[in-house]
């Protein structure tokens, strides 16, 4: 994973990251780096601003303070739709779907695609749909099921099937194997890393220690809204990072990497 | 497996309609044995679609409003609003009926996106904003011409209302039925074809025939009993009266928007799952905003056809409408949690409840007793609701 030079700009740089809700500071004076084809884990208790944190980057909280640059550039997301023009797509733990509505629906929410009458092109967005599911899952037909009948597995294929296809070149993914069995659970490894190996950049929050280290290469751990620290993962033992979640303790002697 | 029950089960086939049609057939074929006949004539199934056509416009859109988990109760209200206002500019200021509606269509719109601004900009929920409406508009209706009733003579604007000259005639009602035809045919015809050219399996041919041929034949059958109504004194029969034409063409526009445009999906996501619709980046407050505007456009237009209707606008136009399009929304299957609901269920909805409201009054029912069996048809419909969503697993 040293491949690339240090000097190639990050595919996201946030610095000094802050937001507050009310009085309660969520996230305060955070910094945190992604690379090409990196999976960073990104790591702390319920509460400690993590998912705040990815949600500012997926443009569904604003930034109070700090700055965020993507590729280099330093980038403004208002909104979820300037997040998504710059590649960034998320995967809520909630899977952010539409219950009601099927799967091809869902996939294409607020992306949908248009006939050159401006109404939704059915067939085109049918068609694309079946050719991603298949991708993830052989056995998945039944797509025009509201997703609320779908079982665990087949929704987070729906979910991760926005990535996919729109191509994302950073991937948020908030605990995306808390809900699944174990088959589904290694669809998402082999797929973490087929995305990687495409150059795809990965913040994944989990709080499966064996996922963490099977899949990431540098972990950071969050507590109470600040930044404990970003390690390598291969440089930290299993006891170091529950230390650090559990007490905000920094492992003594083990140098700290911001770039990959 | 059977094959017949498999190509059911997969089709896309919305059952509660079905049902719903079938309990709206037999409550026809109840009351018209028990009225001995009269029910199914002509002249009371004409009188039925024309009554029913004001309440059904509204719920149309009220069935959207419900869906994206909102509410809307001062439509009856701010119908009356308008309605005294077209009338009024109409007859004390002299205007042109069609600048008397464009005027009541700005006022219409203004007033739904002051509402629907609050909702969405604020957050004030809708159920509050609409009480104040409710009771604030019905006082805007009488403030408008001081309570008085402002009568609508204009001959060619009365025919929106149905009544003497209010239908379009015999020939114009069955080159209608043959266009809605062919357009069905047509619609089937291209989806089937553009399945096969995206390898999407084709319903079978006999089913994708019934789903065109039953609506074909209500249709059908409805123009037959129109066309056969004929006013004593008149020489030619009436064929569909206007304000049926008027509720057939916002209820087929509508399904149009709900299920070939963005803003209809969003409506629908927005009330599945809010969280879900903001995360996806899904312009929330302004498909708010235009939800409500639309609600301004078909309130004005139901304002126009009462007004036309009654041949008057009074201040009390509207009274308590709220309840029966919210009424016919839930019957025809719209969830007050959102999410669900569709626009051919609010028609059958309204006309399940004007069908038994005109079958007792048939029937020489007091008035009363019209009441609380109308109140109890609502309860039993929400009943069934809440039953046929446990049995089919959808727990919204």
């Amino acid at each position: 994973m040293n491949a690339s030079s240090p000097t190639t700009p990050a595919l996201v740089e946030m610095r000094a990251i802050g937001k507050s809700f009310g009085g309660v500071q969520a996230v305060d004076g955070v910094s945190i780096s992604l690379y090409p084809g990196e999976v960073v884990a990104l790591l702390g208790h319920n509460g400690a601003g993590k998912s705040t944190l990815m949600k500012m980057l997926a443009g569904a909280h604003t930034v109070d303070a700090g700055e965020v640059r993507i590729n280099g550039s330093l980038t403004y997301l208002r909104s979820p739709l300037d997040a998504q023009r710059c590649g960034i797509e998320s995967i809520y733990q909630t899977l952010a779907l539409a219950d009601n509505l099927d799967a091809v629906a869902n996939l294409f929410l607020g992306r949908e695609l248009l006939t050159r009458w401006n109404t939704l092109d059915d067939h085109r967005m049918d068609a694309d749909a079946r050719k991603v599911f298949s991708r993830l899952n052989k056995n998945f037909k039944n797509v025009h099921t509201p997703v609320r009948r779908l079982s665990g597995g087949q929704r987070q294929v729906v979910a991760i099937s926005r990535a996919i296809y729109f191509n994302a070149r950073i991937l948020i993914m908030d605990e995306p194997t808390a809900a699944l069995g174990p088959e589904e659970t290694a669809m998402v490894g082999n797929l973490v890393r087929q995305l990687k190996a495409d150059g795809v950049g990965i913040f994944l929050i989990s709080h499966e220690m064996h996922d963490v280290f099977a899949l990431s290469d540098r972990l950071a751990v969050m507590k109470n809204g600040k930044m404990v620290g970003t390690y390598r993962t291969g440089d930290v033992t299993e006891d170091e990072v529950l230390g650090m979640i559990i007490a905000g303790r920094q492992p003594e002697g083990k140098p700290q990497t911001h770039t990959r | 497996m059977n094959p017949v029950l498999n190509a059911l089960r997969q089709a896309t086939i919305d059952w509660r309609l079905v049902l719903m049609g079938m309990v709206l057939a037999a409550i026809a074929i109840v009351f018209n044995v028990l009225s001995g006949g009269l029910f199914l004539s002509p002249e009371n199934l004409y009188n039925i679609a024309q009554q029913t056509a004001v309440v059904g416009i509204v719920a149309t859109v009220v069935v959207l409003v419900i869906v994206a988990r909102h509410i809307d109760l001062s439509v009856g209200s701010v119908m009356g609003f308008v309605g005294v206002l077209i009338a009024t500019l109409m007859y004390t200021a002299d205007w042109h009926w069609i600048e008397a509606c464009l005027a009541g269509l700005a006022v219409g719109i203004a007033v739904s996106l002051y509402q629907g601004a609050l909702t969405a900009m604020l957050g004030v929920p809708s159920f509050v904003v609409t009480l104040g409406g409710l009771m604030s508009f019905r006082g805007a209706a009488f403030l408008v011409a001081d309570g008085k009733t402002q009568p609508v003579n204009d001959v060619f604007f009365q025919r929106l209302g149905g009544g003497y000259d209010g239908a379009i005639g015999v020939t114009a009602s069955w080159l209608l039925a043959l266009l809605l035809m062919l357009v069905l045919v047509v619609q089937t015809w291209s989806r089937r074809r553009a399945n096969h050219a995206y390898d999407v399996p084709n319903n079978p041919v006999w089913l994708d025939a019934a789903i065109v041929l039953v609506p074909v034949a209500i249709v059908l059958a409805f123009v037959g009993a129109v066309n056969a109504y004929q006013i004593p004194g008149k020489d030619a029969p009436q064929g569909i009266p206007i304000p049926v034409l008027i509720w057939g063409a916002v209820a087929i526009s509508l399904s149009f928007i709900v299920n070939r445009t963005r803003f209809g999906r969003y409506v629908f996501a927005m009330g599945g799952n809010p969280e879900a619709a903001a995360l996806v980046g899904i312009p929330v407050r302004k498909v708010t905003l235009m939800l409500f505007a639309l609600v301004g456009v078909l309130i004005t237009l139901a304002a126009m056809v009462s007004i036309a209707r009654l041949n008057a606008g009074t201040n009390s136009l509207g009274t308590s409408m709220e309840l029966y399009v919210i009424a016919a929304a839930v019957i025809g299957g719209a969830a007050l949690s959102g999410g669900s609901g569709s626009i051919l269920g609010s028609v059958l909805g309204a006309l399940i409840m004007q069908s038994i409201d005109s079958g007792m009054l048939l029937l020489d029912v007091p008035i009363g007793v019209r009441y609380v069996i109308i109140g109890q048809v609502l309860i039993v419909a929400v009943v069934f609701d809440v039953v046929y969503r446990r049995m089919t697993g959808d727990t919204a």
